[in-house]
């Protein structure tokens, strides 16, 4: 019965390609399967009743004021039901979330969410990122790295192409230099808004190589809907290769022109605007 | 109090008949239905208002539509009306697309089913219910519907200014909602006034149930609908002043560029003039918390007192007392308190830390109890009736159905993990469709198809009635049903093009579906207005009991006028006597004294059961 499948709601979903995302849906269909159960017993009592009992000539309703021992029943019954649920649910809660269970880190990197772009950082050859501060952030140094800082000098700054090993874990730090964002890998069940002034831990391990999307989950202005990246998850060389030329690129472009002056903040206050409003 | 307040009403009670003639008050015609202090007038006010807002913010909800399933073709008739900052050959800008998704969250929510639930419902139902001839505070009554207007006015008023309106959603986050321009600082005072508003109606409503109530009214003889209101209007008392003031901070934060919730560093390229700054350290989270302490609750005041009148139509047209009539009251009072600590389920995702998360999935699940809980007792009232399918009972039974799968579909979200997937997708959306509109909605339409008769003295047809629910619950399931089914495909909520991403293409042709889907809902509302109409002109004169229901509406005459019984109201029962085993009729009026065989009758019957729970 190939139908079936369409029963079960799990087949809308995305394609899941992370760890923890098979827990999480897993989640989703226990659930799906006590939703189905409730939904057939409500609306099997409704429909019946709704039959059996319409008005018929001759025949009176019973005047029953309730059922105390009824009553106590169908409380205690949900009560077990869905706060047995929530106690069963919160063990993927903290994995995915708790930021004292995340697993050591194979990769460390930071995103910042922009109107309307997301902004990656890697840490560059020497494999350290350079200090940060929200405070002396401006348009040209996003992240606010620390000018003093030598391991900022050759971090690598890239916008909205993630690239990532598969079978690693990846920390992200992720914040937004303006309004709200929210950083979300359909693929990978990642779902976690960017807050300016704060930095939130993130983590994720991709299982299967190939090129996924990433999406803005947070209205963020009015270009929210484009502010659209890629993650492309390689395997470990082929992720090497990726970032041996990145660093080379980075090497070149600090050999070519210093970094440039940090501007004020207003001087290109329109600059981030263009990449998002390109389609329309 | 009670003898004081019976008193009252029969002293007004000879010119309950003199609506339209006016020889005893010689009230002027603008003091009579303008500015007037008479509950019913209030609430037929707030009935015009609240139906021609339900119609704009359904435009505005199409026009959303429209731009999600055919992001790059112009409006059609629409499309050539508009301003060319706001649609460009036709085809809605983005930036247009946020203000209209802005506008109609916030009229739904705030000029529809709120003043609908309690500015219509509440100040019809309360003093009748109760059976007295007004409210406590009548001046204070009208206020809270006069300000409704230049509150409505504020709150779109970015449409007549070039910036636009407000765009920041109806949850108004900031900094986004902090670094917009005039509109959105006018919507920021505008609901702020809404807020005042609805102060307003619920102080008023406590002070009149709890005194102005008709002699033998005690609390445990009080219909659903009075309970779910009294109850409503605690959430407001309680809940709308924090609103107040997360929307005073995002003002000054707007307007006078102070940092509540303006952290360091914040690089605000999109203020619309540069030269705007701010100092920074603020924190962002802090509006979010303060907003969902207010709007948590709020999703039951817009909710509560459509369970109230569904609850009461159910028992009428089953001829059934409501099943566990304490019970539902308990279940009222504890989503009333716990309404108040699940704030921070909307806010799994934001950053809070995640073992407050915890604590917040807890709490949230408790609160799925007392919902399940009115969910069977609604099943336990039809059980055994002997069910009569007014149009107002086919509302209410609407009602019941879409508040379970609403419920089920909570049960997703309130698991923090699950809802780490669906939160901010389409998935959320279907859910607080099926809440609001499939339920809410479909109760106040119950309400008015109840009520209408002793609003305006006339009988509604019943042939359009159920016309408008037919077409309705259907095109409703069509349109947000499969909401669901993209939400779990991972389709973000406000996103003006789901076409620039690759895994939503697959579900487009499923939003061409929803948004046909959505026009024709809109067009079905056609259907009640021109019922309206058509009943305010052509339907049969009401009787005073047209339903033969036993609360106390029914003993004010026809077409009551200004002070509303023309009897002393003394109230002998509950108002859920329907179909008792002793007694030939099958309904109890609260008003009428027993006679000496009919007090004989039941004392031998309760006698002869004794022990059974009854
Ligand atoms: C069984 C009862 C319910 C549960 C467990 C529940 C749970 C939730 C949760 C966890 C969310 C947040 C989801 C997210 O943003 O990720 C939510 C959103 C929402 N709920 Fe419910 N809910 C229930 C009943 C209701 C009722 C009765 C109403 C209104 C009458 C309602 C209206 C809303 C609204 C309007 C939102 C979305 C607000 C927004 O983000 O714009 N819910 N619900
Ligand atoms: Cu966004
Ligand atoms: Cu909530």
């Amino acid at each position: 019965m190939d139908f079936m499948k369409y029963f079960d709601f799990l087949v809308w979903f995305p394609e899941n390609v992370s760890t923890f995302g098979a827990e999480l849906d897993h989640l989703f269909e226990v659930i799906w399967w006590i939703d189905v159960a409730i939904f057939f017993l409500t609306y099997g009592l409704l429909a019946y009743f709704l039959i059996k009992y319409r008005q018929k000539p001759g025949v009176r309703a019973r005047g029953y004021h309730g059922n105390n021992l009824l009553e106590f029943t169908w409380t205690l019954l949900p009560t077990i039901l869905f706060g047995g649920l929530g106690v069963y649910c919160d063990g993927a809660w903290e994995t995915t979330k708790n930021s004292n269970r995340i697993p050591k880190p194979d990769v460390e990197i930071e995103v910042l969410g922009k109107q309307f772009n997301w902004v990656f950082r890697y840490p560059g050859a020497d494999g350290v990122l350079g200090k940060r501060n929200d405070k002396i952030r401006t348009t040209d140094n996003l992240f606010g790295i620390d000018p003093s800082d030598p391991h900022g000098k050759d971090d690598i700054i890239i916008e909205n192409d993630l690239h990532l090993p598969i079978n690693k874990n990846v920390l992200v730090r992720l914040s937004s230099v303006d309004v709200l964002h929210s950083f979300f890998l359909p693929n990978f069940r990642v779902k976690q808004d960017a807050l300016p002034g704060s930095w939130m831990k993130v983590w994720f391990n991709g299982i299967k190589a190939g090129k996924y999307e990433i999406a803005c989950a947070e209205l963020c202005g009015a270009s929210h809907y484009n502010m659209r990246g890629t993650i492309t998850m390689h395997s470990l060389d082929e992720y090497n290769t990726w970032y041996d030329t990145q660093i080379k690129g980075k090497a070149e472009q600090m050999a070519q022109a210093p970094a440039p002056e940090a501007k004020p903040a207003e001087a290109e206050a329109q600059a981030g605007e263009h990449h998002g409003d390109a389609k329309h | 109090m009670e003898a004081i307040a019976v008193e009252h009403s029969t002293a007004h009670s000879h010119d309950a008949h003199d609506h339209g003639h006016g020889h005893h008050h010689a009230q002027s015609f603008i003091r009579k239905y303008i500015f007037s202090n008479d509950h019913k007038v209030i609430a037929k006010q707030f009935m015009v208002t609240t139906i021609f807002f339900l119609f704009v913010g359904g435009l505005a909800a199409l026009l959303v539509r429209w731009k999600i399933a055919y992001p790059d073709q112009a409006v059609p008739i629409l499309g050539s009306l508009l301003p060319n900052t706001w649609v460009s050959d036709g085809v809605i800008e983005p930036g247009f697309y946020s203000q209209l998704l802005t506008m109609h969250g916030a009229v739904m929510l705030f000029l529809v089913i709120i003043p609908m639930v309690n500015g219509m419902i509440g100040n019809f139902a309360i003093p009748l219910m109760i059976g007295t001839d007004d409210m406590a505070l009548p001046t204070l009554n009208m206020f809270s519907f006069w300000l409704n207007i230049p509150a409505a006015m504020l709150l779109m008023g970015g449409f007549v200014i070039e910036s636009g309106m407000a765009q920041a959603g109806w949850t108004a986050y900031p900094p986004l909602s902090a670094i917009q321009g005039l509109g959105q600082t006018m919507w920021i005072a505008g609901l702020f006034l809404v807020g005042f508003a609805s102060i307003m109606g619920a102080i008023n409503y406590v002070t009149t149930i709890l005194n102005k109530r008709a002699k033998g009214m005690t609390l445990f003889r009080m219909p659903m609908t009075i309970w779910a209101l009294f109850v409503t209007a605690v959430l407001i008392t309680l809940g709308t002043p924090v609103l107040a003031a997360a929307l005073a901070m995002l003002f000054f934060d707007n307007f006078f560029h102070s940092s509540f919730f303006i952290p360091y560093g914040m690089l605000a390229s999109s203020a619309l003039d540069g030269s705007r700054n701010w100092t920074g350290g603020g924190q962002p989270l802090l509006f979010q918390h303060l907003f969902w302490f207010y709007s948590h609750p709020a999703v039951y005041i817009m909710i509560l007192p459509s369970m109230g009148v569904v609850s009461d139509v159910i028992a009428t047209f089953s001829r059934k007392p409501i099943y566990g009539y304490k019970a539902m009251i308990f279940a009222l009072m504890a989503i009333g308190f716990l309404g108040f600590i699940v704030w921070g389920h909307h806010m799994f995702q934001s950053g809070m830390s995640p073992l407050l998360g915890t604590t917040f999935v807890l709490s949230t699940i408790v609160i799925a109890v007392p919902s399940a809980i009115k969910v069977f007792n609604w099943l336990g009232t039809l059980w055994g009736g002997s069910i009569r399918y007014t149009s107002a009972m086919l509302c209410a039974l609407a009602f019941v159905s879409m508040f379970i799968i609403g419920g089920l579909s909570g049960i997703f979200m309130a698991s923090a993990a699950v809802d780490i997937f669906i939160h901010d997708t389409y998935f959320i959306v279907a859910h607080f469709h099926y809440v609001l509109f499939g339920a809410s909605l479909f109760g106040v339409f119950a309400s008015i198809y109840y009520w209408f008769p002793k609003m305006f003295g006339k009988m509604m047809s019943e042939t359009w009635g159920r016309r408008h629910f037919f077409w309705s619950f259907v095109f409703f399931n069509l349109t947000f049903f499969p909401m669901h089914i993209i939400g779990l495909g991972g389709h973000m909520r406000r996103i003006a093009d789901p076409t620039v991403y690759d895994f939503l293409k697959p579900f487009q042709p499923m939003n061409e579906f929803i948004t046909w889907a959505a026009i024709a809902l809109g067009f079905s509302q056609f259907f009640l207005v021109f019922n309206i109409f058509w009943s305010l002109k052509y339907g049969k004169p009401a009787p005073r009991n047209p339903w033969n229901a036993n609360s106390l509406e029914w003993a004010a005459p026809e077409h009551p006028g200004h002070g509303n019984f023309d009897t002393d109201i003394t109230v002998y029962r509950g108002p859920y006597e329907f179909s008792q085993e002793y007694r030939e009729q099958d309904y109890w009026e609260q008003w009428v004294p027993p006679t000496e065989e009919e007090k004989k009758a039941e004392a031998a019957y309760f006698e002869a059961h004794k022990g059974e729970l009854h």
